[in-house]
């Protein structure tokens, strides 16, 4: 029996621009830690932040229909706080307003203060862990139901906030982008937890039951193969991992700052940006349910 | 107070969807809101093979995993353990459906909210309302209708002749039992 996946692209690109914007805002805060000089990087990521996660919820908002019609029952998000959406919905606020206060700040050309900076970081682990754990709680879905998702969805979060910092930088602040050598090394790390991840993901939920196996095996040899293979894993994580190798550890340094060098990093990183969403749609759509492919019928 | 339960006996189901169509119309429900679900589901070793239709709704968990996850309390545990919801409050988020193992929650495309089975034949059994539930509607008599804390229902002595069993164990400890 064919099964109709309850959330589709919408939810994926939320998924994706929630966790962006919170990982955009830790890189921000890394920069401002490490590479205190990088201050046009710090603002790109203090910009991105809060635009990646209100796009983010103004399309969870057009997916919610009912709410869509009634936007005042909106308001009622707050009340069952047993649901991981509702946390959502106090992670989310509180992030937001955090990143549009660091905004403000950059634009009246005042500096941030650390402690808004560690609140700001807090909320944005938990925007991107909690999008792992929205799924995770349901048990009808092997795929979801497992505790990998909300440290993946973290790292993959993390991952493309950072890509898409250095892809601005790329294009506006070659000069800073030459100089931040601790973000690029950290960032490089990433795609290679991710991989390991990914890989523990599959098996152990091929494992664990009869819908499990069908859910990866759609993913691994079925009709997601082409994305999962070529989208997610070769240019999202492979590619990325394997430019960035060579540009970190075994070019000259001449050519590492060269223009050429910078916009194959654009490359690598416009990658991780794409394997950041695929992994979240083909989570989600390539879930299925433990009652239908077998039955405990 | 009544702790209220259903009995369907696949091997009376003959597969007709009559139950169906006459939840819908008593429900005044759109043609793709279908709160009963139907999966064939294949038994036994070729040669000696059968295909059982087994007719799948809302099981009103008393553990229900629509409820704990409605972020708006939309859905709920009701006093009488019927899980409802409440259409006002639901933004139509579908959590619920993703929580339901059952898969048995329907969107309603033009409220953009969720639903499901309402019991609605317990009006029938308490006040007698007349109407034509999946209860009434069925041709053979595989669904039974009562009071599962009474021993002397008819419900209640149905499951304990025929060993019926919720469809999947004590999952989410459903009201809804099974004859297979």
């Amino acid at each position: 029996m064919s099964f109709e996946p309850i959330w589709g692209a919408i939810i994926a690109w939320y998924l994706f621009l929630a966790g962006l914007g919170g990982g955009a805002f830790i890189t921000s805060a890394f920069l401002g830690w490490r590479h205190p000089e990088a201050v046009s990087m710090r603002k790109v990521g203090h910009l991105i932040a809060p635009i990646a996660v209100i796009v983010g919820l103004v399309l969870l908002m057009f997916d919610a229909e009912g709410g869509l019609h009634n936007p005042l029952r909106f308001a009622l998000l707050l009340t069952n706080f047993g649901s991981v959406m509702t946390w959502g919905v106090v992670f989310l606020g509180g992030f937001t307003v955090v990143a549009l206060v660091v905004v403000v700040l950059d634009f009246l050309k005042k500096s941030v203060p650390v402690w808004l900076d560690i609140v700001g970081v807090v909320f944005a682990v938990c925007v991107g862990a909690y999008t792992g754990a929205l799924l995770g709680v349901c048990k009808t879905f092997p795929l979801w139901n497992n505790a990998l998702l909300p440290i993946l969805f973290l790292v993959s979060a993390v991952s493309a906030g950072a890509a898409s910092v250095l892809l601005v930088a790329v294009i506006r602040h070659a000069d800073e982008f030459n100089r931040v050598g601790v973000l690029k090394k950290f960032h490089f790390c990433l795609p290679i937890i991710e991989l390991v991840l990914v890989a523990a993901l599959m098996f152990i939920t091929s494992s664990n039951s009869v819908a499990g196996w069908n859910s990866v095996m759609s993913l691994l040899v079925g009709s997601y193969a082409p994305l999962f293979w070529i989208g997610l894993v070769l240019i999202g994580l492979v590619l990325p991992t394997a430019l960035e190798t060579w540009l970190l550890f075994f070019s000259p340094k001449e050519f590492e700052e060269s223009r050429k060098a910078h916009w194959i990093s654009f490359g690598s990183d416009a990658g991780v940006l794409v394997g950041g969403f695929l992994l979240r749609f083909l989570v989600v759509m390539a879930a299925l349910p433990v009652t239908i492919t077998v039955p405990m019928l | 107070m009544a702790r209220y339960g259903m009995l369907i006996n696949t091997k009376k189901c003959i597969g007709c969807y009559a139950c169906r169509v006459a939840c819908q119309r008593q429900n005044d429900l759109l043609p793709t809101q279908d709160f009963i679900r139907y999966e064939e589901h294949e038994t036994g070793t070729y040669p000696n093979v059968a295909i059982e239709t087994v007719p799948l709704q809302c099981m009103h968990c008393e553990d229900a995993p629509c409820a704990a996850v409605c972020p708006t309390g939309a859905a709920y545990i009701g006093a009488d353990g019927i899980v409802g919801v409440d259409e006002g409050r639901c933004i139509g988020c579908k959590y619920c459906m993703a929580a339901c193992p059952y898969q048995v929650r329907v969107h309603n495309e033009k409220t953009g909210t969720v639903d499901k089975c309402r019991f609605c034949t317990v009006s029938a059994e308490t006040s007698g309302t007349k109407m034509c539930s999946c209860v009434e509607a069925c041709l053979t008599g595989a669904r039974i209708f009562g009071d599962l804390d009474d021993p002397a229902s008819d419900i209640s002595k149905e499951i304990a002749a025929t060993n019926a069993q919720p469809i999947a164990g004590d999952l989410t400890k459903s009201k809804v039992f099974y004859v297979r």
